[in-house]
């Protein structure tokens, strides 16, 4: 195994990184996507340091064993990697990844939809897990002047039946509306004990399903998206599970369509036809209409 | 507002405010001649020696060399201890950051010197690792290409101070590039301005093209592949974050770019690149080329 040199050693800790902590994060980026820069391989090593006292590993190097070689490697990524994922999921998660859609974004597909008779929107939360990110799409396109007279749709999916459950009750702990503005707050939640209600405007035209993303003859249907979000649930997907996931958001995008992921979770080496783009802050996927120079994948 | 109101030949009448920049620090044009020489002939000594002429650039240097962004695995509290342990070309590259670093005019109000070198050094250590993953030619090389590129900021902010202001102020409002802003404004850009001071300084002529074009690689005459490794080091930190104090509304595809093109012409690996990587670890380094920059600019 090769491991890519770094832009340098790491700010966050005393001195060069581990070199089994490099390499666990390189197993992590080459089978999950994600990638843990310098200045969170702090954050890393605290998730590997649960995994090791919960099967009482002793020491990196030996997890790092039971990563790559060991029987059962496959299963002990995908535990690394639910504590990875773990409480992530709070409204406005990701600020960078939220202003770049709506000051990039969304002002392209209104231009491109412009000519059109029918003015809608459609955004798809691929794994939207108890309902924080659609709902918060929903809040943001409701206070988007330039949707004032479009009609926003929010499709929500997940196969987890009990997040739905959660997602459609709407009602949500201390912990993941930590993120909430005071505005946010008071004009679309209302407290019930120590949690927060989201009132019906916020939960009007955000509509929930099961769905599993492996499920080709569902996934056809999910048609004419403007924006997708799936962030931190490919890491899950085997290489041939992911490039089919992709090939079908490909077409269920629609031309000028996006295509967001997690923080840190990228595409490479997954799929040729979409295009890594810069937004202020952040990156998305472009659908490719025209091949790209070289036909690769940024 | 006095947009507009300078073009180029008011640039070129003004040339002679050049002669108020500083220059940069004169024990650094011996230095780095000196550091040209082939390895076997250079002495540590010989290299402490010339930086330690100027009191404050050693300081600076020392700080510097101590950064986690110039890889150092433990403190080192003398410059002939980062001679030592940083390599003689390391210490070219922070020694060159520093004297660059001391050009900017501190009283400035508009673009802040600090969030203007934090871009420049960024620059410079994202052309670096380019040009190392893509096999491109000298990365020493590059990293001086990052560092000098925006030059002509440098005589806009000296000569042009308030037509630069305009400027940056328009570039901040409206989310635009700011060479787009200056041409609006000013009738020309920093790539202009920065040639006249680099040709003045007698800058190699690769630099000079550097400066000159790197908003537009494919005007390059010789030195495309350069230029265009700078277009896109530049574009990527103005993305994300390490940019002039605002933030840019724009989508940007770098292959898109005239520079991508250009600069595949010289690496073949170019087109394997893992850009989302690379952007991922320049979210990692921005925090310490945030604190080294102020850092230096306390000393």
């Amino acid at each position: 195994m090769t491991t890519a040199p770094s832009l340098r050693q790491s700010p966050g800790m005393d001195g060069p990184p581990e070199p089994e902590l490099v390499r666990i994060r390189d197993v992590v980026y080459r089978n999950a996507g994600i990638f843990y820069p310098d200045n969170k391989l702090q954050l890393l090593q605290d998730r590997c340091g649960r995994r090791m006292k919960e099967r009482g590993i002793p020491s990196l190097r030996e997890y790092s064993h039971c990563l790559m070689v060991r029987p059962g490697c496959h299963a002990e990524l995908v535990a690394l990697l639910n504590e990875i994922t773990i409480g992530e999921t709070c409204f406005f998660r990701n600020q960078p990844q939220l202003d770049a859609l709506l000051r990039v974004v969304i002002p392209h597909i209104v231009q491109a939809k412009s000519h059109l008779a029918i003015r809608r929107l459609r955004i798809w939360s691929a794994g939207c897990s108890t309902g924080e990110e659609p709902y918060t799409l929903r809040m943001m396109m409701l206070e988007d002047a330039a949707l004032k007279d479009w009609s926003i749709e929010v499709l929500a999916t997940d196969l987890n039946e009990r997040s739905l459950a959660h997602a459609q009750e709407g009602l949500y702990s201390k912990y993941s509306t930590r993120n909430l503005t005071p505005f946010y707050r008071s004009k679309y939640f209302v407290q019930q004990g120590d949690k927060l209600r989201l009132n019906a405007q916020a939960r009007s035209h955000v509509s929930f399903s099961r769905l599993n993303l492996s499920d080709d003859s569902r996934m056809t249907f999910m048609k004419s998206m403007d924006v997708i979000f799936c962030c931190n649930v490919l890491i899950y997907f085997d290489l041939a599970s992911k490039q089919r996931v992709i090939q079908h958001f490909h077409h269920n995008l629609l031309p000028h369509g996006h295509l967001f992921l997690g923080h840190s979770e990228s595409l490479f080496g997954v799929n040729e036809d979409f295009r890594l783009v810069h937004l202020p802050g952040t990156t998305s996927y472009l659908k490719a209409e025209r091949a790209p120079l070289g036909g690769k994948l940024l | 507002m006095t947009s507009a109101s300078a073009t180029r030949p008011v640039l070129l009448d003004r040339v002679d405010g050049l002669r108020h920049i500083p220059t940069i620090p004169a024990i650094l044009a011996p230095l780095l001649r000196y550091l040209q020489r082939p390895i076997e002939d250079l002495e540590v000594q010989k290299v402490t020696d010339l930086l330690s002429q100027d009191k404050s650039l050693a300081a600076q240097c020392l700080q510097m060399a101590n950064s986690p962004l110039f890889g150092r695995s433990k403190t080192v509290e003398s410059l002939r201890a980062a001679v030592v342990s940083l390599g003689f070309r390391q210490v070219g590259d922070i020694a060159m950051s520093c004297g660059v670093l001391n050009l900017y005019p501190r009283d400035q109000s508009g673009l802040d010197p600090v969030v203007f070198w934090e871009h420049s050094l960024g620059c410079a250590l994202v052309c670096r690792h380019l040009a190392d993953k893509i096999k491109f030619g000298d990365p020493g090389k590059a990293y001086l290409a990052g560092l000098l590129h925006d030059l002509g900021i440098v005589v806009n902010l000296w000569v042009f101070p308030q037509e630069f202001r305009v400027a940056w102020e328009l570039g901040k409002a409206e989310g635009l590039p700011l060479h787009e802003a200056e041409q609006r404004c000013m009738g020309f850009t920093h790539s202009d301005s920065g040639r006249l001071l680099a040709e003045r300084w007698e800058l190699s002529p690769e630099l000079i093209e550097v400066v000159s074009h790197h908003h537009c690689p494919e005007k390059s005459v010789e030195n495309g592949g350069l230029v265009a490794l700078v277009q896109l080091a530049d574009l990527l930190c103005r993305m994300s974050g390490l940019n002039y104090g605002y933030v840019e509304e724009r989508e940007v595809n770098l292959i898109e770019e005239s520079g991508f093109a250009l600069l595949a012409q010289h690496s073949a690996t170019l087109k394997d690149f893992d850009w989302a990587r690379l952007t991922f670890e320049l979210d990692s380094y921005m925090d310490a080329v945030h604190s080294l920059v102020r850092t230096i600019y306390r000393l």
